[in-house]
């Protein structure tokens, strides 16, 4: 942590102890781990709920552009089939919106805020290391001039080294106990803040769920044929690719 | 490779004049080798050995000519026993010719009449003779067909496979055989399964309706095969330019099947063209040797026709076949190989094109117009752009997805692992990231994407078409006025119509099933949103029980998270507000007493509110520039230079006056006015806009000359260098009579020392000390 490119002269006297200077390190490093997984956390955060609407609009296109082709002017039952999965993917894509907002406002607008108070906690800390150095200059002065022989011009020059230290001391003091003091506060707080969150990060997909799941099922009791497996899907769709390649004007290679 | 549209009966029924003894030969010898064929191997080896020379090098036409060749030889065997039966009648002239007597003559004449009613009678018989040796023929040869073709399918396929390294593209040789082989199989089955015997004048009929029967389903197998062809020849030929390959495929022929003499792929491979053409022949034969009177000779000559309609109906459809292949293709041409293709003819027939368009689009000529191809047309191309459009979109919807599991947002760690919350929350994203989604996505590609890239695949060769549709539209209307055409505009009107024909006929088709690929894909893809959301809904809905707060409504439940998050906003706030404030205060120095006397002169002449300090030490570099000191204080005279910039502020530095960059002045706020702000988070708003600046000092200045407690003493040596300055040293106490010299310039002091000695020092030679502070010696201040 010397950020100072030279060193003063270091203090004899132990000015902070080592279990304090330990303390303080242990408090700062799990500060530093919090701030790097909540930037992670954000970022991801947003890119996926990014991913997530851009999803959704790319589903209301696929139906949107269909609707809008002309194929559906030739055959009725195809636009009732394209006007119903357009209803349906607009829907989702108005509870997806409505979810994502809901996130944006419970888990990602908190994370944001809270990954803000990092910058000044940190600038605290490295006022802190300022002060600390400032501390140390100055006690090792006031310990050269301790030595020295008492004479009328050293009392003078130590005399003012202590005016001098005084206030740099309580600055100090005051710093270090106050970060003390704040960190594991603040460390301790992410429980609570980030509580809510998470509850609301599922019960807003909850509810998105449920919702798409009624909507889909309604679709698909109205557009598709039910109860299909996979394999005669497949099966269904090489027949009828089979049947195109079987025509000889396509070209099949 | 031309199946003959009607094979002229008459070429066969031509007696073709041969050694009588050779024709008798063949005769008598023909259906022995028949029946020798079955059993005995060799023979049979050496009458396609013949064969094999005339069908490897030769075009299709010429394995026509062959197997025509081939029919009309045992046309010859026939005949030659029509012959055979003259030949004794002849016999029987000679021996009327040597009698004489008239009683003889008579009872010859009634001879002959009984002999040649006798003959007759053979004839018939021959001829049922013949007609069973064509049938049988049929028969035997379809059998031995068969044979050979499901040797070379099973046992010279598989032995071809196992080559190191296999052939490429052996399976697209074979590829529509096997349907040849179940048709013929079924057809020989038909046969054998009832018991009627060759002999039985009802089994023509039953050959007949099994013919018939099967006409169809012989038509749909051979029609493929024969369009295949071509290819089975451009791969054979493929493996001939790589010599160590065909050697070994030769060997592997020859060690597969030893009883016949087969040196190549296409000997077994072509056996199917040459069968489908040979059906006509048999039939056309069997015909012959039939008795118009036979129950079945009406059958029979439908069966003849239906076999030659059926060569007919493939004949054309390979055409059809030809015309698309060649132009539903993309070419894929470089630049310099279209330019290297350019002709005379080509530019013409270009040229000609272009010139008919602007005519059109000019309104010169009519244009022919085909509504019915037209809304095809146009179907289509909505169709198209239908597809593709789609298939994009699809493919942004699946690159999102994409985007949307690279996100992993469970990897995070909060140390919260005593909440349920996160806990919950880590595991449904796992569940989500890793099951779910790739689930989900693996399903769309299978059962959307694939499909989609297929279609578009597929839209290739109808597109190809029209477009050269219109273009054979276009030489096609040049020459259609025209009464008299030459062989050349024959072949392009032709081309116009075949490719005509076919996108009507085709192009409906494939509209409509691509429209149902279309609609039942859709359906897919809302039934894998439906599993999507019910797998999701149940995943999400089993952890939201567990959450503490599961219990209250939605409504309730928002309210809560929203507040709570207010809340915590809030609080969040209030602790940036107090770290930021309190602990990033700057370290305050105690004010010097120049500072202290600046500080009052400023203010006294300017007021608190132009009091700045300088944030870094400042070295003047142009005219009226002043320098100055980190922490020093001025006032602010005005907030610009003579010229009105912003960034110079004439300041007065306590007499002195002059310019200084505003960006290394802050203004400096006096401690009376502001309280030390406490170091906790409860902090009234009011305060926090003067609060931000980091240069606030925090307590009060440590004290003033006039105390009686404090001391003012030399800090430094200084020695006089005129009679009106005086000498101290450090440590020496003194007295301050003035704070500045005669013309008011603080930075020196008028004081006495001791003696009573008066001069001018330094003001910043001065330092103050409280009286309690330090051990002086006693002396030292007892003296003063």
């Amino acid at each position: 942590m010397s950020w100072i490119p030279f060193k003063i002269g270091q203090p004899k006297k132990q000015i902070v102890s080592k279990t304090v200077e330990r303390d303080f390190e242990r408090e700062y490093d799990k500060l530093q781990k919090l701030e790097d997984q909540t930037k992670k956390l954000h970022k991801d955060m947003k890119k996926s709920t990014e991913a997530d609407l851009a999803m959704s609009k790319a589903a209301v296109k696929i139906s949107g552009d269909l609707l809008n082709n002309p194929l559906c002017e030739q055959d009725q039952a195809f636009l009732e089939s394209m006007t119903a999965l357009d209803t349906a993917m607009k829907r989702m894509d108005t509870f997806n919106q409505e979810k994502v907002n809901q996130i944006q406002k419970t888990v990602i607008d908190p994370l944001k805020k809270y990954s803000g108070v990092f910058p000044s906690l940190n600038m605290a800390v490295k006022r802190r290391e300022q002060a600390l150095q400032d501390y140390k200059r100055l006690q090792s002065k006031v310990e050269k001039y301790e030595e020295k022989e008492k004479t009328g011009p050293v009392m003078v020059k130590l005399h003012q080294a202590r005016e001098e230290l005084r206030p740099v001391r309580e600055d100090f003091e005051a710093k270090n106990k106050q970060l003390l003091d704040e960190m594991p506060k603040f460390y301790h707080s992410r429980i609570d803040y980030f509580q809510p969150s998470f509850e609301a990060l599922i019960r807003a997909q909850v509810v998105y769920f449920t919702e798409m799941y009624k909507i889909f099922s309604e679709l698909t009791d109205q557009i598709d044929q039910a109860g299909l497996t996979d394999e005669q899907r497949e099966r269904e769709t090489e027949a009828k690719l089979s049947e195109l390649r079987a025509l000889s004007i396509v070209a099949d290679d | 490779m031309e199946v003959p549209r009607r094979p002229q009966p008459s070429s066969f029924t031509l007696a073709l004049p041969k050694p009588l003894g050779a024709i008798q030969k063949v005769a008598k010898k023909d259906p022995v080798e028949e029946k020798l064929q079955e059993k005995d191997g060799t023979t049979e080896k050496n009458q396609f050995g013949e064969e094999t020379f005339s069908t490897e090098e030769k075009s299709g036409v010429s394995v026509l000519v062959e197997t025509s060749a081939e029919t009309s030889e045992i046309e010859d065997s026939n005949t030659s026993t029509v012959t055979d039966s003259k030949l004794s009648s002849q016999d029987s002239f000679s021996e009327f010719e040597s009698s004489i007597s008239e009683e003889r003559l008579a009872q010859e004449a009634e001879e002959a009449k009984k002999k040649s009613e006798e003959e007759e009678a053979a004839a018939k018989e021959r001829a049922a003779q013949r007609q069973l040796l064509a049938i049988e023929e049929l028969v035997h040869s379809e059998k031995n067909y068969l044979r050979l073709l499901q040797l070379s399918t099973v046992t010279i396929r598989s032995n071809l496979q196992k080559l190191q390294p296999p052939p490429a593209n052996l399976d697209s040789m074979f590829l529509y055989i096997d349907e040849v082989i179940e048709v013929s199989s079924r057809f020989l089955s038909m046969l054998d399964q009832k018991q009627v015997q060759p002999g039985d004048p009802r089994f023509l009929e039953m050959l007949c309706d099994s013919f018939l029967s099967l006409s169809s389903d012989i038509e749909a197998a051979y029609k493929e095969y024969l369009a295949h062809y071509n290819h089975i020849t451009v791969v054979e030929n493929s493996y001939k330019q790589k010599e160590g390959l065909w050697n070994e495929i030769v060997k592997v022929i020859k060690a597969s099947a030893p009883d016949v003499n087969a040196t190549s792929l296409s000997f077994f491979l072509v056996m199917p063209v040459q069968r489908i053409a040979r059906y006509p022949l048999l039939l056309q034969t069997i015909q012959k040797h039939t008795d118009q009177a036979h129950p079945a000779y009406a059958l029979l000559e439908q069966t003849a026709h239906t076999s030659i309609a059926l060569n007919c109906r493939i004949n054309e459809y390979k055409r059809f076949r030809e015309v698309a292949d060649k132009y539903k293709k993309t070419e894929t041409l470089t630049i310099k190989d279209k330019i290297n293709r350019l002709n005379s003819h080509s530019i013409a027939k270009k040229t000609a094109r272009l010139s008919q368009q602007i005519k059109h689009e000019t309104g010169i000529a009519p244009k022919l117009v085909d509504e019915e191809f037209d809304a095809v047309e146009g179907f289509f191309y909505v169709l198209e752009h239908g597809i593709l459009q789609l298939l994009e979109n699809v493919e942004t919807y699946l690159h999102h997805l994409q985007g949307f599991l690279a996100c992993k947002t469970e990897e995070f760690d909060f140390d919260m692992d005593g909440e349920k919350a996160p806990i919950c929350y880590k595991e449904i994203t796992t569940a989500l990231r890793q099951w779910i989604l790739p689930t989900f996505e693996k399903r769309m590609r299978t059962l959307i994407h694939k499909p989609l890239c297929a279609l578009r695949d597929l839209l290739v060769g109808p597109r190809n078409l029209i477009r050269k549709r219109l273009d054979k539209l276009l030489d096609y209307e040049v020459i259609e006025a025209k009464s008299n055409l030459s062989y050349e505009e024959q072949a392009v009107a032709n081309t116009y119509r075949t490719i005509n024909t076919l996108l009507l006929n085709e192009l409906p088709q494939f509209n409509g099933l691509a429209l149902q690929m279309i609609w039942s894909m859709l359906g897919t893809f809302s039934c894998l949103h439906k599993d999507l959301a019910s797998d999701m809904e149940q995943l999400f809905q089993s952890f939201a029980q567990q959450l503490p707060h599961s219990s209250l409504s939605p409504g309730a439940f928002w309210e809560w998270a929203e507040s709570t998050v207010l809340q915590g906003a809030r609080s969040l706030e209030t602790l940036c507000r107090s770290v930021e404030d309190t602990l990033n205060a700057p370290v305050v120095q105690p004010l010097s007493p120049s500072f202290q006397r600046r500080l009052k002169q400023l203010t006294d002449k300017h007021g608190s509110g132009k009091i700045y300090q300088v944030i870094g030490t400042v070295v003047g570099s142009r005219d009226l520039d002043l320098n100055l000191t980190k922490g020093e204080l001025v006032a602010i005279i005005s907030e610009a230079d003579s010229r009105g910039d912003k960034r110079r502020w004439l300041v007065d530095a306590g007499g002195k006056r002059g310019y200084a960059p505003s960006s290394k002045l802050i203004r400096y706020h006096q401690p009376a006015e502001d309280p030390p702000p406490s170091p906790h988070l409860t902090l009234p708003d009011g305060v926090t806009g003067l609060r931000r600046h980091s240069y606030t000092p925090e307590s009060r200045p440590l004290t003033v000359v006039s105390q009686p407690c404090f001391q003012v003493m030399a800090a430094y040596d200084f020695t006089a260098r005129g009679n009106h300055e005086v000498t101290v040293r450090a440590g020496e106490p003194v007295r301050v009579l003035e704070p500045h010299d005669k013309r008011g310039n603080p930075e020196w002091s008028l004081v006495e020392v001791r003696g009573g000695q008066r001069g001018y020092v330094p003001s910043n030679y001065l330092t103050i000390m409280p009286m309690g502070m330090g051990p002086p010696p006693a002396g030292f201040l007892q003296s003063f």
